[in-house]
């Protein structure tokens, strides 16, 4: 068994102490105000005793916290009073992730995450090994996710010279190439002379044929497969928009609330805002929050360019065997591995401006949590020309080019009305504020329905979908378009929607869920508004094509992705 | 198509009635403690009666609308009143099967199947308004069937 960086008792030890001493002191408060119980006066003795007691603590979960890579599972034992001990088997390892924060760089140190499809949270985090631990366990279990992938279609049969090969090629690097190119013929061979015997058993052994080949040749190399470039980083980070980042922001307006609201005082007062904000009239007041607003805009547009050329500063993305790994960051380095057979759906995401620059960026879904927004979305190409990014996608997918098809006009429709209503709430909303504040010209606020038919005609320009032969692919959203290629292997439900008004029209949404953990705000993959006939039409489609790919897969334990895809 | 056993009703329109009664508690609450506004008895009684009225047609038009059916590869479910939905859930894609019932469906002599999948979404489909006996056998078909199309790992 491991331990964590020795340095993680010192860390460990000083948290839980911190803690201690908060609980320590606030407990003597709690007794002093609210039961009347003790004096303030003990706060000296109990500090210093919450201090030692929740030190002991850290160093005890320190001391008790270890980890193992065994050949099967990865094992981590913790906790001080109660024990768990938590075993993760390969081939249901997600992806593993570390993350190296600026004062771990200085210190060589990083924290490793090791993801599962279960739960709702990271099932081992290694807070903290060294870095060159964290580069050994991410090497090592992605060898051993490799072999307990290929073993498992071994099982039960007897091919142990494809076997040998698997062990000869983990053994030595020098022979890999030699090994690696044969394989796939001598696999091809024993396929041909024993086709009449039991097609069973042939695809059998042609998997692990293909799949020691695929990783003998590449066993613990990596290779390049995409780098961002000094343009491209530049332009991501211009043209990406975080709006989370201005919640952030405004935490720090309530830290500095005074310095914060003087400064818009006197930015706004020269175009009509008020000299204080004890006097002022309504129309100061408008004016103070449209530069407030503005204000914010602008500073979490500079923030959100400063974070993304912060964490995509020297994205790389290569392949090590079956596996992608990532990495980037510049201040805190980010790397990762995904391993390929468990990419459920890729995106392509653009918004206005990066459609207006022709670019485009590709993500990759597991259905593990990334280190990111807390969803298994992983990006494999931040940005890049999008030709290039949906020939990307083309080949990594192994799906033709869509041919999109559009959902009827009557959809649009629907948008119009949605829109409409939305704008009828704002101008009442407004007619309210009129009432109770001196202002009056509330018809003004009408101007926003001059919004709703682009606003429409946009929504539904944007919503397309083809149904392939091997994949579904999905269209939606303007401000944050994203275009999803979901291979029917990996559909998991299929559901039609039709709400009260779209059955009146006669349209029907179609719901494709796949395993890939879409955070609550980000819906499930959605065909909106199709005729009720097409939308029946891609649901058994889906269903059926779900079912040949079984079967396919089954047969040959074909991917269904290629890996060297850039 | 199946469809539900017809004491679900029963069920839902005590669910229903629970939701009235938080309504009319609600209602009651806001004309006792805040002075200012005087809610009349004969609105409280109209919006209680109305409810009511609506809570009952609801569970009456589920009822009417529920149905499930074990088809070739898939679970498939008809439901809803106001947004209908279809789902298929493939048997490949079940993780694993639950019969459950709460206290009114215990009280009711029914029970629920619950199927999950390791979708996001639709990641746990419940079929209520069932017999006990019914949900265990139909727990046993979708475990069976479950197992039996299990090519390779979901995800």
């Amino acid at each position: 068994m491991n331990r964590l960086h020795h340095l993680a008792a010192v860390t460990h030890g000083l948290q839980r102490a911190l803690a201690g001493l908060f609980v320590a002191t606030s407990l003597v408060t709690l007794g002093t105000t609210l039961l009347e119980f003790g004096s303030a006066s003990w706060t000296i003795a109990a500090a210093p005793i919450g201090f030692v007691l929740g030190g002991i603590y850290g160093v005890a979960y320190y001391l008790r916290y270890e980890y193992e890579v065994t050949d099967t599972t990865f094992d981590v034992a913790s906790g001080v009073f109660s024990r768990r001990s938590r075993e993760i088997p390969y081939r249901r390892i997600q992806n593993v992730d570390v993350r190296i924060s600026v004062l771990h760089r200085l210190l060589g140190l990083a924290v490793v995450s090791i993801e599962t499809a279960g739960g709702g949270q990271t099932e081992a985090r290694l807070n903290f090994v060294s870095e060159a631990e964290a580069d050994r366990l991410q090497r090592e279990i992605r060898r051993r996710t490799a072999r307990a992938t290929g073993s498992r279609s071994e099982a039960g049969t007897d091919h142990d010279d494809a076997r040998e090969t698997d062990l000869q090629g983990d053994a030595s690097a020098t022979a890999t190439e030699r090994t690696g190119t044969e394989t796939p013929a001598s696999a091809d061979e024993t396929v041909a002379g024993t086709d009449s015997v039991s097609s069973e058993s042939n695809a059998r052994n042609h998997s692990v044929g293909t799949q020691s080949a695929s990783r003998t040749r590449h066993d613990d190399r990596t290779r390049s497969l995409f780098e961002l470039e000094a343009r491209e980083l530049l332009l991501y980070s211009f043209t990406s928009f975080r709006p989370a980042l201005g919640a952030a922001l405004l935490f720090f307006v309530f830290i500095a609330i005074d310095p914060v609201i003087n400064h818009l005082l006197t930015v706004s007062q020269p175009i009509g805002g008020p000299a204080d904000l004890e006097t002022a009239s309504i129309g100061n007041y408008g004016v103070l929050t449209l530069v407030s607003f503005a204000y914010g805009v602008i500073i979490t547009y500079l923030v959100s360019v400063a974070y993304t050329f912060g964490a995509y500063y020297g994205f790389t993305l290569s392949r090590a065997g079956r596996d992608f790994v990532y990495e980037r960051g510049l201040l805190q380095r980010y790397s990762g591995s995904i391993p390929s057979e468990k990419i459920q759906s890729v995106t392509v995401t653009d918004n206005p401006l990066q459609r207006l620059i022709d670019y485009a960026g590709m993500w990759i879904e597991t259905a593990g949590y990334g280190p990111e927004s807390g969803t298994g979305s992983q990006s494999a190409v931040p940005l890049a020309q999008r030709d290039r990014v949906y020939e990307f996608t083309e080949r990594l997918t192994g799906s033709e080019t869509p041919q999109f098809h559009s959902p009827p006009a009557l959809a649009r429709r629907r948008y119009v009305a949605r829109y409409s209503i939305i704008a009828g709430v704002f101008v009442a909303a407004i007619f309210a504020v009129t009432l109770v504040t001196p202002l009056e010209q509330w018809y003004l606020a009408a101007i926003v329905f001059v919004a709703v038919p682009p606003a429409a005609h946009l929504r539904y320009v944007n919503i397309q979908y083809y149904v392939g032969e091997d994949h579904l692919v999905i269209r939606r959203g303007f401000w944050r378009r994203r275009t999803t290629v979901i291979p029917y292997y990996r559909v998991q439900t299929i559901s039609t929607r039709r709400s009260i008004f779209q059955r009146r029209l006669g349209l029907a949404s179609v719901i494709v869920d796949t395993a890939s953990s879409s955070s609550f705000s980000l819906a499930p993959p959605t065909i909106y508004d199709l005729e009720l006939e097409d939308a029946r039409d891609v649901h058994k489609t889906s269903r059926n094509r779900l079912q040949r790919s079984l079967r396919e897969r089954a047969r040959d334990d074909d991917l269904g992705l290629t890996v060297d895809f850039t | 198509m199946e469809s539900l056993h017809s004491r679900i009703r029963l069920l839902w329109i005590a669910q229903g009635a629970i939701v009235v009664a938080v309504l009319g508690a609600a209602l009651v609450g806001v004309d006792r403690v805040i002075s200012a506004i005087d809610v009349p008895v004969a609105a409280i009684a109209g919006v209680i009666g109305l409810a009511g009225v609506l809570a009952v047609a609801y569970a009456v038009r589920l009822y009417q609308r529920w149905q499930f059916e074990l088809q070739d590869d898939a679970l498939y479910l008809e439901r809803g009143v106001i947004t209908v939905v279809e789902t298929a859930v493939p048997f490949v894609r079940v993780q694993h099967v639950d019969t459950q019932f709460g206290p009114i469906e215990r009280a009711l002599g029914l029970s629920s199947v619950v199927v999950y999948t390791a979708g996001t979404r639709n990641a746990d489909v419940r079929v209520p308004g069932l017999t006990p006996d019914r949900a265990r056998r139909l727990q046993d078909t979708l475990r069976e069937l479950a197992i039996e199309s299990d090519t390779d790992d979901a995800v």
